[in-house]
């Protein structure tokens, strides 16, 4: 070396682990969990967020836990139990540090204030929960004020930022959020004038329903879509409209409701942007990875488990689905075997069925299919090829339903397509 | 209200006139002050339009707006490199769908050729316009291709003359509506805003659609300004590559039909609906507008347009100049830019419908001609300084570059909006070059404009403009004026109602 040279080395660090969980919501939390337990050497758990949880810190309601803890707890609660295992079992965790690239060699790079690190993973899960849609997404004209904020932000404003949006409030949706949050600002003191609801039916469980929006007398309109948002500052109020079956507003039957918040909760995406990156392919029915019965995505390694992966309904499920995947990923690392690819069938959604994950299953393995259907139906059978039929009482888009199938009916698929149907009563009409 | 400045020239509105104007100014030995009456610059037309740099098409009788649009188009290059601001020439295709519209293309080139347009092309093989443009429809028979028609950051743009124009010794004044002008004896002005007055020799009246207002206010009724209406729909990035042009349809004999074109980040703008709204400020978006006209229509020039990729409908109004005439105000097809009849140190500049292409060239006729035309003298600076370097953009560094910033300041680590991939550094940059709003933050950043429209980052950017500004966070506005982003704090009104209750026992 000569004298006066200087030598600039890379500023950005790397690193190399076996499994790197990405997300630290209760799919992440489990995942890191389960694939210590089953014995991987290094597991890496990476939260962009200042605390670990996922929105779970954010819902402080109940109704967590009855599945995974046998116990009915809050959001907090689910996930405090969640970390304390990851503490115990001495999983490496990174918090305030975002992914921000995976390729398909499985580097993920991360930023925190630290500086840039690259990880070298020899699996990856994938467990960025999802987002809301917005106010864009669903086109509702009128003008753009202030006040106007989705129902998850809402959530974190009031519950952890300690602010409350407004005191007039217009629900826009009935997804389980926009329910949650209907009560929550009503026991916070404000009005909630009206929950909207495009659909004929509301989105959201039952038991919000019952327990947000009929126990607090909130007025709900069902057939009712917002077709203008007024105030050029602040939401002065909305225009809402009865629709017919084809949604067309029915003209004359507009409705003025003031308000100075506007809430939307009109459902939720799976995170994909980084899946995208690394040339996961994507299912445009669920908006998360295609994945098999191991929650393997169609990039050998790359696992997803959670919200990433399809919008769950209770996080008791989300946090089983990503133990599988981490039981398989860390197959995975060790170099072993995770599907039969000689038995390979592709999953398809049938008759009003909206979608179903898994998308491809092996005839040799036993596979849990998670769907949800379209339309409400009473009476209803889902079917699964010819192999399974199962009867339900009622089935609705709402409410996820679950078959497990065991391996004796798997080895009795014919072909290499497997559809999915479900048919029954139309109450109501669609 | 007392004197706060006393200035040789004074510039009202922060739109993209009055910015490229005062950093023309600031290339001189003269005082300079800018009121703009909003809480920030550019939250105005300027905000809401699509900064298309046209490549003006020269067409009869509207002069002024093409000669200005011919000669700021050349100018952008210097200025764009200059300021730091994204600018791309991505070349437009005006298309035909009949031949009745390829003659309309035809006198269109002839029109080009004749006024010195470079590079203009008439396309009418069509295999040739699909492998310029794939997704284009079928239908389309032929194309005018105008290879400098560009794409510019219109905020970014105005942000950066400003901030150029402050450190060549311009001074800004927020929040500083002009409520009244005096004309001295000797011709000066003092001119009332809401902040304070300002003593002033000058007075360039760029106000948009306050211009004639202002011109009123010393007795000018010359000119009226009224609005065009036109909805846009911006599509997310994850579209990137649909159109690589700006896809243009005809308008009648027009060139302003309705488009699909790339924007300098990589979303897709679509739009053009031509409404006549009584109230200038009223923008909102209507549902025949988005789903009866801007949607079908884009559909008609892209048919695989992803409409489900919507990110934001917007509208925006346009400015139109009307001048008094015996029979009442009358609409004119172009640019108003004239001393006042009431008093030539006061001069009108009204920019209508392609503005911000043409402002450069506007600011060096305002500048060099009119001004001086009146008596302005002007001495260059010996140490006028024309760069301004724009707020490092996180997104699109490389790994070094993002690494090397962290290890300065930590905050260039900690990412705020997860969709556009902005960090606190640049937040906190924002404000610290004048953002006070979260529409100020997010302008300057991008923040909030991805796909989640400020889902995640909304919460976060308050508690830092609260922290940064010092004031809490159900003080802080979308864009000033009573936008206030939450209105109060958690509990506030159980304690209310409480002792409303206690009061009444
Ligand atoms: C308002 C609301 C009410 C609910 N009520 C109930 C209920 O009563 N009962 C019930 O069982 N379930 C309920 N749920 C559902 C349950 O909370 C979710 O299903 C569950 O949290 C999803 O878990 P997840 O880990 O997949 O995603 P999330 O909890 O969303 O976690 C994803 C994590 O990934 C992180 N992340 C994302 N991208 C990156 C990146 N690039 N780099 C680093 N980190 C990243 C995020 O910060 C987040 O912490 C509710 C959900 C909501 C929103
Ligand atoms: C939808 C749309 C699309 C467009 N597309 C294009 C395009 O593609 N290409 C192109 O070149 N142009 C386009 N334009 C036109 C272009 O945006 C305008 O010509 C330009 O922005 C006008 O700038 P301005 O500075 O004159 O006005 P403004 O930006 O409105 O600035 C005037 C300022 O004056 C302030 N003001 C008003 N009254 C007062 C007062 N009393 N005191 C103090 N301040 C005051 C206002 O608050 C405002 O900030 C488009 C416009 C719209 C709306």
């Amino acid at each position: 070396m000569q004298e006066g040279e200087v030598i600039v080395m890379s500023r950005v660090l790397t690193k190399s682990v076996d499994v790197v969980v990405l997300g630290g919501g209760p799919a992440g939390l489990g995942a890191a969990i389960r694939a210590k337990e089953v014995g991987s050497r290094s597991v890496l758990l990476v939260e962009r967020a200042e605390e670990l949880g996922g929105v779970l810190p954010q819902c402080i309601h109940n109704g967590f836990g009855l599945h995974y803890f046998k116990e009915e707890l809050t959001g907090p609660e689910y996930a405090w139990r969640l970390i304390k295992k990851l503490d115990k079992l001495g999983v490496e965790v990174l918090t305030h540090t975002m992914a921000i690239d995976i390729n398909a060699d499985k580097v993920v790079t991360v930023v925190n204030r630290d500086g840039v690190i690259k990880i070298k993973a020899r699996s990856v899960i994938l467990a960025m929960g999802c987002r809301e849609r917005a106010r864009g997404a669903i086109r509702i004209p009128g003008d753009r004020p202030a006040g106007v904020l989705t129902a998850g932000t809402v959530q974190r404003l009031i519950n952890i930022e300690g602010y409350l949006p407004g005191e007039r409030v217009v629900v826009v949706g009935s997804g389980d959020i926009g329910m949650i949050m209907a009560r929550r600002l009503v026991l916070e003191g404000a009005e909630v004038a009206a929950v909207v609801e495009i659909l004929p039916f509301i989105g959201g469980l039952i038991r919000n329903e019952v327990q947000c929006l009929r126990d607090f007398d909130i007025p709900t309109y069902t057939s009712h879509s917002t077709i203008f948002i007024h105030g050029r500052n602040r939401v002065k109020g909305v225009t809402i409209t009865e629709v017919d079956r084809k949604m067309n507003p029915i003209p004359g039957t507009e409705k003025y409701i003031e308000c100075d918040t506007v809430v939307l909760s009109v459902g939720l995406i799976p995170e994909n942007e980084l899946s995208r990156q690394a040339g996961v392919e994507i299912d445009p029915s669920t908006g998360g990875p295609v994945v098999d019965e191991v929650f393997q995505t169609n990039i050998p390694g790359i696992f997803a488990g959670g919200n990433v992966v399809h919008v769950h309904d209770l996080a008791d499920y989300v946090t089983e689905s990503a133990e599988i995947a981490a039981e398989n990923a860390v197959k995975f690392a060790q170099g072993q075997q995770v599907v039969d690819d000689t038995t390979r069938v592709f999953v398809e959604a049938g008759e009003n069925i909206r979608y179903v994950i898994p998308r491809y299953v092996s005839k040799s393995r036993p596979a849990s299919f998670y769907m949800r259907v379209s339309w409400p139906l009473e009476r209803a059978v889902i079917k699964i090829g010819d192999i399974v039929k199962r009867r339900f009482p009622f089935v609705r888009p709402s409410e996820q339903v679950r078959i497990d199938v065991p391996v004796e009916k798997m080895k009795k698929i014919e072909g290499e397509r497997l559809v999915i149907s479900c048919e029954g009563t139309e109450v109501i009409p669609r | 209200m007392g004197l706060m400045d006393s200035v040789d020239v004074l510039v009202i509105g922060g739109g993209v006139a009055g910015a490229s104007i005062v950093r023309e100014l600031s290339r001189y030995e003269l005082e300079v002050a800018m009121v703009e009456k909003e809480a920030d610059v550019c939250f105005g037309v300027t905000k809401a339009t699509h900064a298309l740099i046209h490549s003006g098409i020269p067409g009869k009788g509207i002069p002024l707006e093409n000669r200005t649009l011919l000669l700021g188009n050349l100018k952008m290059d210097q200025l764009c490199k200059d300021l730091d601001v994204p600018f791309e020439r991505v070349g437009k295709l005006l298309v035909a769908f009949n031949s009745e519209e390829l003659e309309i293309l035809r006198m269109h080139e002839y029109n080009c050729r004749v006024g010195g347009v470079p590079g203009v092309e008439l396309i009418t093989d069509v295999n040739k316009i699909r492998e310029m443009e794939p997704n284009i429809s079928p239908k389309v028979i032929a194309a005018l291709y105008t290879p400098t028609t560009g794409i510019v950051s219109p905020w970014e743009l105005v942000f950066g003359l400003i901030e150029n124009a402050k450190k060549n010794g311009v001074r800004l004044y927020v929040n500083a509506e002009v409520k009244s002008i005096f004309v001295q004896q000797d011709g000066s002005f003092i001119v009332g805003t809401e902040v304070g007055d300002v003593k002033s020799r000058y007075i360039v009246n760029a106000a948009g659609f306050g211009a004639d207002s202002i011109a009123r206010l010393i007795g000018d009724d010359s000119f009226k300004v009224t609005a065009v209406r036109e909805q846009r729909i911006i599509i997310d990035k994850v579209y990137k590559g649909l159109v690589k042009h700006l896809v243009r349809a005809l308008n009648g004999l027009k060139t302003t039909g309705d488009f699909v074109a790339p924007t300098v980040y990589g979303d897709i703008m679509i739009g053009e609906t031509i409404e006549h709204p009584d109230d200038v400020y009223d923008v909102a978006t209507t549902r025949d507008g988005l789903e009866g006209r801007v949607i079908p229509r884009a559909k008609d020039l892209v048919p695989s347009l992803p409409v489900r990729g919507t990110i934001k409908p917007f509208a925006g109004n346009i400015p139109r100049v009307n001048l008094k005439t015996e029979g009442g105000y009358k609409l004119i097809g172009d640019y108003l830019v004239k001393p006042s009849l009431a008093s030539e140190k006061l001069i009108n500049v009204v920019l209508t419908g392609s503005g911000v292409g043409a402002a450069p060239a506007i600011a060096t006729y305002v500048v060099e001609e009119i001004l001086p035309s009146v008596g302005l003298e002007l001495k260059p600076k010996d140490r006028f300084d024309p760069k301004r370097e724009g707020i490092p953009r996180f997104a699109e560094l490389t790994d070094e570059e993002r690494a090397k910033l962290i290890e300065k300041d930590p905050r260039w680590g900690h990412v705020v909006c997860r969709c556009e991939m902005v960090t606190e550094g640049e937040i906190v940059e924002a404000i610290r070059r004048g953002a006070t709003t979260y529409d100020g933050v997010k302008f300057r950043t991008r923040t909030g404009m991805g796909r989640c429209q400020g889902g995640f980052d909304r919460p976060r950017v308050l508690r830092i403009l609260s922290r940064e500004l010092g004031i809490p966070v159900e003080k802080i506005t979308r864009k000033g004026d009573g936008s206030y982003e939450v209105l109060y704090r958690v509990k506030e009104l159980l304690l209310d109602a409480r002792r409303g209750s206690d009061s009444n026992v």
